[in-house]
């Protein structure tokens, strides 16, 4: 069904828009009524005061603040009417945060409905209770909580448990004092009731992963999860549970290590019937236990990819459309890794004329990947259908599969007679994707040539607009110029319109073409060759001007040395680069059933903590428009995120963070004690800036000194500290590198400080830092974002050493705040770097 | 886990927020998803995982109402997907239809319902009958009562007893004044006939829906003639295992209402009930279009609202078309729409006529690809038939109803066969 797609009076803030009713009015008219209803026990009143509630709730989802009504609807609550208890937990559970010494009012009715006869009261009070989340609460929260976790019905054993775990990041030190987490792992491993148990089991991973950092014996517990006894016990009991426990349990079964292939293969039997499940997330879940369970045995491996294959296919063409789009998502990542596997399945990725262009585009993907001597055939013309589609990027990225097979040497044959069908279809974006693939094709299989040549021939130039389209074929007229009579006449017009070729790079294809023209026809091409070098000594850019000097300097030296150079035999290609490394590949397949095979890029890319700067930023301006928070919260939030991220990162970074977070905290007491600083700074900014190595003890003491004094001044002098570490001017490292080594090394420190305000004007056009930065060594490796938030990701390299630094510094240009995290090979001269890295990004912008 | 669900009505404002972790999700993320889906151009075909600046969100789209879920961290992505289509579902269910208007109206049941279905960012309890006892839905039976006996809870007293059952997808104990079951096969042919006018791919997708109203705790056996043209099947979690894998009989405890008890694949089909056969000629600038429909397999029964829809190419001016049954639309975005309902015993329905192209353009480069429906009713065209259904430990003997059914999935014809000669012989 088409969506309307007139733009909309969209509330994008809490506070109400001029279009609708302020509600001023209406909720102090609220307020009174509630007043009145407040203590009435006359009969009918409950539903007098249900209409009420409902007023109010539907005025707080539409938007509008009715949190001063918060003592009339507490003293409304004491009722035995259970929806209108429910709404009351509903706008209590929304509010209480922003009205903490309000909130204290509801704890009164809440505990006391904990002690309801009524198992479904106590289960909705007990867990209206802990979804307060007001920290100064929690010592409520206990009482409850400790009987709610006893209590004989299911229900309210199953809220506590989730209760605990909101009580945990409340407050983690009253959760573990409480002693909760052992009653958690009793009940886990005892309780009758399966969604008892599932709860247990979420809520324990989730706390026992964020305490291990802190605690040895919690990193135990957290193993002892994915010890063999609790995943047999959990195994034999999985068919009692729902199936979103399911999911739980599968997702803690896949990292399991079992001990020998006999256990493998006994998991893999009793899980076999989960495939057939009706719920697609089940099965993901149950693939992904068997392709990690066997990813060393090579034989069953492959048979697993045989057994997952028909259940995964079924889920593309079957159940909702929604689903379908993650699941061949994991489909292609299969594909991608053993294609020959899914060679006779071809079929089911055709694309049907009714599927979104990115579904198409991942089908097509597959499609190319799965083509074999046996296939090509059929695949091939499939994908000629698509050429004349309706859809021009689909049709554009088919032809360019048709032109990755043909690359994959298949019956290389019935795909050029194709391609040069392509060339004759008189659509101009076809012809084009067509002419940069004939070149490619050529480059591999010269032998084709003479087919090729005699179609090509046929194209006039005219028609041909796109950059990448009209170098192919000017490269083709220059290779074969002998084959192709017009040739040298078709340049020379070229030649003539040169001020009208806008694409520096047709025109650098375009004098390498008409050089090599001249070496084979020189009588016809001279006049042509002197025209295109004039033309391209004056031309403004660069490179074109300084190729055409290349080639006249060789040229007036010799002829001969000039066709060596310029027009040598060529070799055919025989393979092209692939675009994605194998190692990023093998890090998605690892996560395999996440977010990460959706958006086809392993979760460090996009998720990681690292990886975060802008996203924990724009967090914050999310909690800026919200209102304000108070400090607490804030840190309970980070405390959140943390351990959320923890959960997330594999075995060696988690070492990684517990390594630096004690070092955080070994050098969090001098700083506390020894200087004015920690009082001027909030506690979460201190638990940023703290995180010091220990490498070198004795120049601490120097960079708090900077620290204070960066932090103090927004605009310090440039010199205040003489950078005594020496670069390479010349360092380089690609991307990739880069993103290796960015994952393999600790950070050695971070800190934020002022941006000078000369610096975020020059900041409109990032480009500008990048030059200015290189001229003091530092190399920018990728940087990206928005205003008001910049990233940028640079490296530098000590001067004949090979040591690196690798930086990622986070700029906002609305608090002019920059955040700088700073990993090096040697520890030592970090803090000197530091030091420079600041010096040469507060000159950024001073004349 | 997720952080938050936003309902979104399809002006993009927010209806229904509920908040579930710790950390708040700020409403302006759904102006951001709005923006985002405003700038595309083909709104209905936005990823069902976006990444935001701040969150990542799913989002499933139905009846006019966006179900967007957000989180943060990495979680099996077909879990919030599917989580977010059970919601979607069940609010159908309850509310007898999904539209703004009944969400608005109920606005309270769909918070109580919420409340139930997922705790802290993990789903709970999405079996619709366990909800059902939990959260009476609201019927006009219930308003009678309320009004009548002044009772107007729509909760339930008692907890459902399935949570702690065995049987979790099934009430303890309904009593059905008549003991009825209804079995339907549900089958969708998905076909693709390419531009030589070979049947490329042919394929069915069905679905065993059963419609149980049948008292106390019976057991099932349902059996087919022929499981042996099944080629992956996928089951409800009432279903047991073992004697489907020893002698493909489907063993059950049904869930109390309508269900779907199984869904299958059968591929490579050989033939399809009807044919298609465009027809386009182009010369100076015209374009002649003919497209011809009949049954090319008599399936035995009528075949009924049959329909042909195609997209004019945007090269094309305008169109002159007429039919001899039946009726022809031009929608918008140049999408032509022949309903034909049934065929007629006396004549082939055609439809024909003239595209005007575009000035320049000697003849048509764009082939369009003809999406056709059709409904069968009575017949399986999949082959499968259903053996025989025994109901265990009932008194009396249920009325047993079976039913099939055959439709058009995705069924296109990219076939034009064309009258002018051949490309490839000028080069």
């Amino acid at each position: 069904m088409p969506r309307p797609s007139h733009p909309s009076r969209f509330p994008s803030s809490p506070s109400p828009s001029p279009s609708q009713p302020s509600g001023k009015g209406e909720v102090s008219d609220l307020k009174l009524q509630l007043r009145q209803l407040a203590g009435s026990r006359a009969p009918g009143t409950d539903d007098s005061k249900r209409d009420l509630f409902k007023k109010v709730i539907s005025y707080m989802t539409v938007g509008i603040d009715v949190s001063s009504l918060f003592s009339e609807m507490v003293m409304c609550s004491a009722t035995a009417d259970i929806v209108l208890k429910k709404m009351c937990y509903l706008y209590v559970g929304n509010y209480a945060k922003v009205n903490p010494d309000l909130a204290l009012l509801t704890i009164n009715f809440l505990q006391k409905d904990c002690k309801d006869d009524d198992p479904m009261i106590r289960g909705l009070a007990l867990r209206s209770l802990c979804s307060l989340r007001v920290a100064n609460l929690v010592e409520y929260l206990v009482g409850p909580l400790g009987l709610g976790l006893k209590d004989a019905n299911g229900y309210v054993r199953m809220v506590a448990v989730i209760g605990v775990l909101k009580l945990y990041h409340i407050s983690a030190s009253t959760c573990v004092d409480a002693d909760f987490p052992t009653m958690l792992k009793h009940l886990m491993l005892n309780d009758p009731d399966s969604q008892v148990v599932a709860n247990c089991l979420t809520a324990l991973q989730e706390i026992w992963s964020a305490e291990a950092t802190n605690s040895e014996e919690a990193s135990k517990e957290r193993e002892a999860l994915l010890s063999k006894p609790v995943i047999y016990y959990l195994l034999n009991r999985l068919k009692e549970f729902n199936e979103w426990a399911q999911c739980t349990m599968l997702d803690m079964v896949a990292k399991y290590v079992p001990s020998d292939s006999n256990e493998i293969f006994d998991i893999m039997n009793l899980l076999e019937d989960r495939l057939q499940h009706a719920n697609g997330a089940v099965v993901l879940g149950t693939v992904k236990v068997f392709l990690q369970l066997t990813l060393s045995m090579t034989d069953v491996h492959q048979q697993v990819y045989e057994r997952i294959k028909a259940p995964l296919l079924t889920l593309t063409s079957s159940g909702s459309p929604e689903q379908s789009y993650a699941v061949l998502s994991h489909l292609h990542l299969l594909v991608m890794r053993a294609p020959i596997l899914f060679a006779s399945d071809y079929k089911h990725f055709y694309c049907q004329y009714n599927e979104p262009s990115y579904v198409k585009k991942l089908k097509l993907e597959m499609l190319t990947a799965v083509a074999n001597a046996s296939n090509t055939y059929e695949i091939v013309t499939e994908l000629c259908e698509y050429a004349a589609n309706v859809d021009i990027p689909i049709a554009r990225e088919s032809i360019r599969a048709v032109g990755k097979i043909a690359l994959q040497q298949y019956d290389v044959n019935a795909i050029v007679d194709r391609l040069l069908q392509f060339l004759e279809m008189e659509k101009d974006y076809v012809t084009a994707e067509a002419l940069v693939l004939v070149k490619d094709l050529l480059r591999k299989y010269p032998q084709w040539s003479h087919d090729c040549i005699a179609v090509v021939g046929n194209i006039s130039s005219k028609n041909v607009q796109e950059p990448k389209a009209k170098a192919a074929l000017i490269w083709m007229l220059g290779e074969y110029a002998q084959d192709m009579t017009d040739a040298p006449y078709v340049l020379e017009s070229l030649v003539e319109n040169w001020d009208e070729e806008h694409s520096s790079e047709v025109r650098l294809h375009l004098l390498t073409a008409v050089m090599k023209c001249f070496f084979r026809r020189a009588p016809e091409m001279q006049k042509t060759l002197g025209a295109a070098l004039a033309a391209g000594l004056s031309d403004f850019h660069q490179d074109v001007h300084d190729r055409a000097l290349f080639y006249y300097r060789l040229l007036k030296y010799d002829v001969a040395t000039a066709e060596r150079v310029v027009n040598p035999p060529k070799q055919a290609v025989s393979v092209f680069a692939d675009t994605q490394s194998n190692e990023v590949k093998d890090r998605i397949f690892d996560e395999f059933n996440s977010l990460s095979v959706v958006y086809q890029k392993p979760s460090y890319m996009f998720i990681d903590k690292e990886h975060r700067g802008v996203f924990e930023f724009s967090e914050e301006l999310g909690n800026l428009s919200i209102g304000v928070e108070s400090a607490d919260n804030i840190v309970a939030a980070q405390i959140v995120g943390a351990t959320d991220n923890d959960l997330l990162l594999s075995t060696e970074e988690k070492e990684e963070s517990t390594v630096s977070s004690s070092n955080g905290s070994a050098y969090s007491a001098p700083l506390y004690g020894g200087s004015s600083l920690a009082s001027s700074l909030s506690q979460s900014e201190l638990a940023v800036s703290s995180s010091i190595t220990p490498a070198n003890p004795s120049p601490t003491g120097l960079s708090l000194d900077d620290l204070l004094g960066l932090v103090s001044s927004p605009a310090p002098a440039p010199s205040s500290s003489p950078p005594s570490l020496k670069l390479n001017p010349k360092a380089a490292m690609d991307p990739a590198t880069f993103q290796q080594k960015w994952r393999q090394l600790p950070i050695s420190l971070s800190q934020e400080f002022f941006v000078n305000p000369q610096g975020l004007v020059a900041l409109m056009t990032p480009q500008i830092l990048l030059r200015h930065m290189q001229g003091q060594s530092i190399h920018c490796a990728a940087s990206g974002g928005q205003a008001p938030n910049f990233k940028f990701f640079f490296f530098a390299q000590k001067a004949e050493e090979p040591s690196m630094y690798l930086v990622e510094c986070v700029i906002n240009s609305s608090s002019s705040k920059a955040q700088v995290k700073i990993k090096a090979d040697d520890k030592s001269t970090a803090e000197a770097f530091l030091a420079m890295f600041q010096s040469a990004l507060s000159t950024f912008g001073m004349p | 886990m997720l952080q938050c669900i936003f309902l979104l009505s399809d002006s993009g404002e927010v209806m229904l927020e509920k908040q579930l972790t710790g950390h708040r999700v700020d409403r302006s993320i759904c102006g951001w998803f709005w923006d985002h889906y405003l700038s595309q151009d083909d709104a209905s075909k936005i990823p069902q995982v976006i990444a935001s600046p701040t969150h990542y969100l799913f989002q499933v789209f139905r009846e006019g109402i966006t179900f967007l879920a957000c989180t943060q961290v990495e979680m099996p992505p077909l879990m919030g997907i599917e989580f977010l289509c059970r919601v979607a579902d069940v609010l159908t269910d309850y509310l007898g239809g999904l539209n703004e208007d009944l969400v608005k109206d109920n606005f309270v049941i769909v918070y109580e319902l919420l409340d139930e279905m997922i705790d802290n960012g993990f789903p709970l309890t999405t079996e619709p009958n366990i909800l059902r006892e939990m959260i009476t839905p609201p019927n006009l039976v219930n308003k009678v009562l309320g009004v009548v006996t002044g009772n107007s809870t729509n909760m339930s007293n008692t907890l459902p007893g399935a949570t702690a059952s065995c049987v979790p997808w099934r009430t303890t104990d309904p009593k059905h004044a008549n003991n009825e079951i209804y079995v339907d096969l549900v089958e969708e042919m998905d076909a693709i006939i390419n531009r030589d006018g070979m049947l490329v791919k042919c394929e069915i997708y069905g679905e065993v829906q059963v419609n149980s109203q049948l008292s106390g705790f019976p057991d099932l056996t349902l059996s087919f003639a022929n499981t042996s043209i099944l080629n992956d099947v996928r089951f409800h979690p009432c279903v047991r295992f073992r004697p489907w894998e020893l002698h493909q009989i489907l063993s059950f405890v049904p869930p109390d209402g309508e269900f779907k008890l199984m869904s299958y694949r059968v591929k490579n089909l050989k033939s399809t009930p009807i044919y298609v056969k465009p027809q386009l000629t182009s010369e100076g600038g015209n374009c002649r279009i003919s497209v011809l429909v009949g049954i090319r397999n008599d399936p035995g029964k009528t075949i009924d609202s049959l329909s042909v829809q195609f997209q004019l190419p945007s090269c094309v001016l305008s169109s002159d078309l007429t039919t001899n049954h039946g009726t022809v639309d031009i929608l918008t975005n140049k999408i032509c729409y022949w309903s034909i309902g049934r065929i007629p015993k006396d004549k082939a329905p055609s439809i024909s006529g003239n595209l005007v192209l575009q000035t320049g353009l000697e003849r048509l480069n764009v082939f369009p690809v003809f999406q056709v429906g059709f409904k069968i009713m009575g017949v399986a065209l999949s082959g499968l038939q259903i053996d025989k259904l025994d109901v265990k430990s009932l008194p009396n003997r249920p009325y047993k109803g079976f039913r099939a059914l055959t439709r058009a999935g995705e069924f296109e014809i990219r076939w034009a066969m064309s009258s002018e000669p051949q490309q490839q012989n000028i080069s």
